[in-house]
């Protein structure tokens, strides 16, 4: 065994390239898969494991401020749940913060604890007195409030400070920059908080298994049958929040188990490559180790040697790298959950990502390598070196009848002389494109849904008004702006559907919504009063199409409603239920709804900064008006990490070429001697080089190119359905045909780029050396 | 006639281990004429050649062909040098295995990016292989192989053909056929440079035989007759010396 230890390494330091090459493109892969394992392994379902931890509420109702709390606090038994929280006395308020404003629903309760929807304190401690508040982490982050600072609530006349006493992690519900947070106050403080008719009652309950939707919906229905109309105001359940969490890790390890698989397919494609060349350079050495007595399997375990010996120190390095790697982002998917991040390390799962590897890496060599241990002795001897490739005179008959210049031609026929080889390359190259293509598609996707999901396209400035100032002043402080083109209103509120359990949030504008920028994947938008339009999660639990018409509710009062449209919404997930209709359908029912956002267009050319400053002056208590501008989301980050695997993809592609133009330099060195003493010159013999690494990377590229396309449909198409919706065909296009082909000739460029190391070693061919070796 | 090469003074040094260094070595070929290079193993006549071919520098001295200093040529200009100047036989022919006998004639025509294939298919008719020019080299013989190297050497007309060992891997029929159509070359006037560690064949084909001994001419005789035997040439070259 020792003799091949000491020939395995002796070739180990006569092959560094080789083994340079090993290294980095398995260091490469083995970091992408591992950050791939240990985000599998740490965001499968990572709701659940802290919903079960904190006790979350499957059931979270929201009742009328005058239902008897006593009533409600025999409310579990009637739909059978296990355990409760509440009844909490809570109240809508808005605080200044920063110069900001900020909505919240303030919930009264006197302790963290509890049997359901436990909260976890992460900073500071629980509020002790009426002028002391806990907020959620997630919105702390989102705002940069922290412990110990105040808010002064504008909500209700006497504007009450608060100081921040802790920060909690709320398992029931979604990020701050999703939705709208609960805050929390001492019992006692509610009523300051509460404007006049704004209070109400928040439930919990929690049931001995995890129920299904059609038992949520039942149980909600039972307690609608058995309180008076009107008592529940609202309700939300732990599929729809768990929904929302899940949506964008779903698209991360999606995306990312994609990406390891196309690493991985790389590896194996440019080690078996490697291998395989390394069998032929060492073609009259295997016929001498063979006849001084190395058997087959000793001949192959040289080979596989050579190969697991770099790709083992390529793990030392890659494991711990992809680990760390992935700690960024397992401290976002945390933040997403609102859950305390803890750096993640599993020796476990490092042992399986260094088991895998080398299983690949040496079942990649091991064909070579026993093909290596199986050639017979005497004929190796007697031939001296390998027999060169003969594939491929077809294409280079076909490049010399288009009238290619010889060295051109040549170069052809080198890149599919040997048809393994040139495949293995060309599936690297194949890989290396389509990660790209894809990458750079979604990334363009995800840019095109997040102006989509905040709603607010073509929309320069957004303004929020508090309960206090009334819909005319602030109107009339719009069209006092010359600069004001175009202002549309929003109102919230909840409207009964049939068949849905659940009291709807409804979002109604007032002015030309249309120009807000939903996308609309089927149907249109809505036109007037009597017309609505919403997401695809609500028409199917509603069993509604385009065109129906259906009897909605507004606290009491009935309003026949007609589905013109369905809208693209991903934040809400694949349960999102909203509606969104023009205000004039509910203002006759509801004429003490104001509008609480505005969203402004400002006429071309208008200074934004300018106008934000003077509106906000003119009421800096009752309104906070902001630039609309679109900061990082979760979706920037997953672009991120995409654009990040798929260079390294790239980068493995690229060392695929240069491997392969590597090995057939060396194989060919006595065909650059003679081409070199036939007249060929140093620039010939570099554009043949190039030629070949041309040649592979436009096969490669050209079979990758829409093949990438269609996997990033199948992806946006997943991504899509993360969120509950269908894909819009005018998303799929995302990259334009001279993009594509742009990428296409980037890919190629870069291959002859890569040929440049070997076309300048070919060029600097020693002819009497090579020729003497012979 | 006229000098083609000139080379002044030549030394090669090799690093350690490596056979075949010149020293001191100066001579002249002129054009038109048939020389044999001979000498043992390892005595530097393939060297010599290889700085006549411009494949190979020297390490002091100089080397002229055709009237151009070989040592002021960059890479690239002695490639072209190559190409339009010299012609190359070589003992393992050297055909590349992908092309054809006719792709292979025309590859230093095209490295030109001249357009010579009527050239190159009448080389082959003259050389007795046009009924194999689509054939690869695996699938002809040796005798045939170095024919097609031979045609490829002269498809750019080369002022000196240089022919190392060119006999070495063939039978002796073949290498005969071979040796025939170098001097029928030489009769129409092409300059050859032939390789040779044969005395038999150096004095049957070559006017002129250069002997080669570690690294320097030890001897330089023009034939008055390239009939005559071997042993008798060297005789009395020898005697000639001891005069």
């Amino acid at each position: 065994m020792s003799a091949v230890i000491v020939k395995a390494m002796s070739d180990l330091r006569r092959r560094r390239l080789q083994v340079v090459v090993i290294f980095v493109t398995t260091l490469l892969a083995v970091a992408t898969g591992t950050m791939a394992l240990t985000l599998l392994s740490q965001t499968n379902d990572p709701f659940q494991i802290a919903f079960a931890a904190q006790r979350g509420a499957h059931l979270r109702v929201t009742f009328d401020g005058r239902t008897d709390p006593g009533t409600l606090a025999g409310t579990p038994s009637l739909v059978g749940a296990a355990a409760i929280g509440g009844p909490y006395r809570a109240t809508p308020i808005q605080f200044q913060y920063g110069g900001h404003k900020y909505a919240a629903a303030a919930v009264g309760r006197d302790e963290p604890g509890g049997e359901v929807g436990q909260l976890v304190l992460v900073a500071g401690r629980w509020p002790v007195g009426d002028d002391e508040i806990a907020v959620t982490r997630s919105f702390a982050d989102l705002s940069h409030v922290s412990v110990g600072e105040t808010l002064k609530v504008v909500s209700v006349a006497d504007a009450p400070v608060l100081t921040v006493a802790g920060e909690v992690i709320d398992i029931d519900q979604v990020r701050a920059d999703i939705s709208a947070q609960r805050a929390w106050v001492r019992t006692s403080a509610i009523d300051r908080l509460t404007a006049t008719g704004g209070g109400y009652y928040l439930m919990n309950y929690r049931f001995a298994s995890d129920p299904t939707s059609a038992q949520l919906s039942t149980a909600v229905e039972t307690l609608r049958a058995a309180l008076p109309p009107g008592s529940i105001t609202g309700s939300i359940n732990y599929l729809l929040v768990r929904s929302i969490f899940n949506v964008v890790n779903q698209v991360l390890i999606g995306i990312l188990v994609a990406f390891s698989i196309f690493a991985l397919v790389a590896t194996v494609a440019i080690v078996a490559n490697l291998v395989t060349g390394i069998v032929i350079s060492a073609y009259r050495e295997i016929g001498i180790m063979k006849a001084i007595g190395f058997t087959p399997l000793q001949v192959a375990l040289v080979f596989v040697l050579q190969i697991l010996v770099p790709a083992a120190a390529a793990c030392l390095f890659g494991i711990p790298g992809g680990t760390i790697l992935s700690q960024p982002l397992l401290a976002s998917s945390s933040d997403a959950l609102g859950l305390p991040y803890h750096a993640t390390f599993s020796v476990l799962l490092d042992l399986v990502a260094l088991g895998g590897a080398l299983l690949i890496v040496t079942l990649a060599a091991l064909l070579p390598a026993l093909r290596a241990g199986r050639l017979k002795p005497a004929v190796v001897i007697a031939n001296a070196a390998a027999p060169r490739g003969r594939s491929g005179r077809w294409i280079r008959r076909l490049a010399s009848g288009l009238g290619l210049p010889r060295p051109l031609v040549l170069g052809v026929g080198d890149a599919v002389a040997r048809p393994l080889r040139a495949t293995l390359t060309a599936v690297a190259v194949f890989l290396g494109v389509a990660t790209i293509v894809i990458a750079l598609g979604e990334t363009r996707h995800f840019a095109d849904i997040y102006p989509y999901e905040a709603h607010v396209g073509p929309v320069d400035v957004v303004v929020s008004k508090s309960a206090v100032l009334t819909d005319p002043e602030a109107m009339r402080l719009f069209e006092a702006q010359p600069e004001t083109e175009r202002v549309v209103a929003e109102t919230i509120t909840n409207i009964v559907v049939p068949g849905i359990a659940d009291p709807i949030p409804s979002v109604m504008y007032r002015g030309d919504s249309a120009a807000l920028g939903y996308l609309v994947t089927t149907g249109r938008w809505f036109n007037g009063p009597g017309e609505v339009v919403a997401p695809k999660g609500l028409l199917r639990d509603a069993h509604l199409q385009v065109g129906d018409t259906f009897i909605a509710s507004f606290r009491g009062t009935t309003v026949p409603l007609r589905l013109v449209g369905v809208v693209y919404d991903f934040a809400g997930g694949p349960g999102g239920h909203e509606l969104m209709l023009d205000s004039s359908t509910v203002v006759p029912a509801l004429a003490d709804l104001s509008p609480s956002t505005y969203f402004v267009t400002l006429k071309a050319g208008s200074n934004v900064v300018l106008y934000v400053d003077r509106v906000a002056a003119a009421q800096p208590d009752q309104l906070e008006v902001q630039a609309n501008t679109s900061g990082p989301t979760q979706l920037g980050m997953v672009s991120a990490v995409l654009l990040a695997i798929a260079a390294v993809i790239a980068l493995m592609a690229v060392g695929g070429v240069f491997n392969t133009l590597l090995l057939n330099a060396r194989e060919g060195a006595r065909d650059i001697a003679t081409l070199k003493a036939l007249g060929m010159s140093p620039r010939q013999l570099i554009a043949m080089v190039a030629t070949s690494a041309a040649f592979l990377a436009l096969v490669g590229g050209v079979l990758a190119v829409p093949a990438g396309v269609q996997l990033d449909h199948v992806l946006l198409d997943l991504v899509s359905a993360f969120g509950g919706n269908d894909t819009p065909p005018s998303f799929y296009a995302a990259l334009a045909s001279w993009e594509l082909i742009a990428i296409l000739l980037a890919g190629v460029a870069v291959a002859m780029l890569a040929a440049l190391i070997p076309g300048r070693w070919a060029a600097r061919t020693n002819v009497v050396e090579v020729l003497r070796a012979e | 006639m006229s000098q083609l090469v000139v080379l002044k003074d030549v030394t090669k040094v090799y690093q350690a281990g490596i056979t075949g260094a010149l020293s001191g070595v100066s001579l002249t070929i002129e054009n038109g004429e048939f020389t044999a290079i001979m000498g043992p193993s390892g005595s530097g006549k393939s060297t010599l050649l290889n700085l006549i071919a411009g494949v190979d520098r020297p390490t002091s001295g100089s080397v002229a062909v055709g009237g151009a200093d070989l040592g002021t040529l960059g890479e690239t200009a002695l490639a072209r040098f190559r190409r339009d100047h010299i012609g190359f036989v070589f003992q393992f022919f050297y055909l590349l295995p992908n092309l054809t006998a006719l792709e292979n004639v025309l590859i230093p025509a095209q490295l030109k990016g001249k357009v010579v294939a009527g050239r190159a298919e009448a080389l082959l008719d003259e050389l007795g292989i046009a009924d194999v020019s689509d054939r690869y080299p695996a699938r002809l013989s040796g005798g045939q192989q170095q024919r097609v190297a031979m045609a490829r050497a002269l498809i750019n007309r080369p002022t000196l053909l240089l022919a190392d060992e060119p006999t070495g891997a063939l039978d002796t029929h073949s290498g005969d056929q071979v040796l025939e159509l170098l001097r029928e070359l030489n009769r129409d006037g092409q300059t050859i440079l032939l390789v040779t560690h044969d005395a038999k064949i150096a004095t049957r084909y070559a006017a002129r035989i250069i002997s080669v001994v570690d690294g320097k001419i030890v001897d330089d005789a023009r034939l008055e007759s390239p009939d005559r035997a071997a042993s008798e040439v060297i005789r009395v070259r020898v005697a000639e010396m001891s005069s």
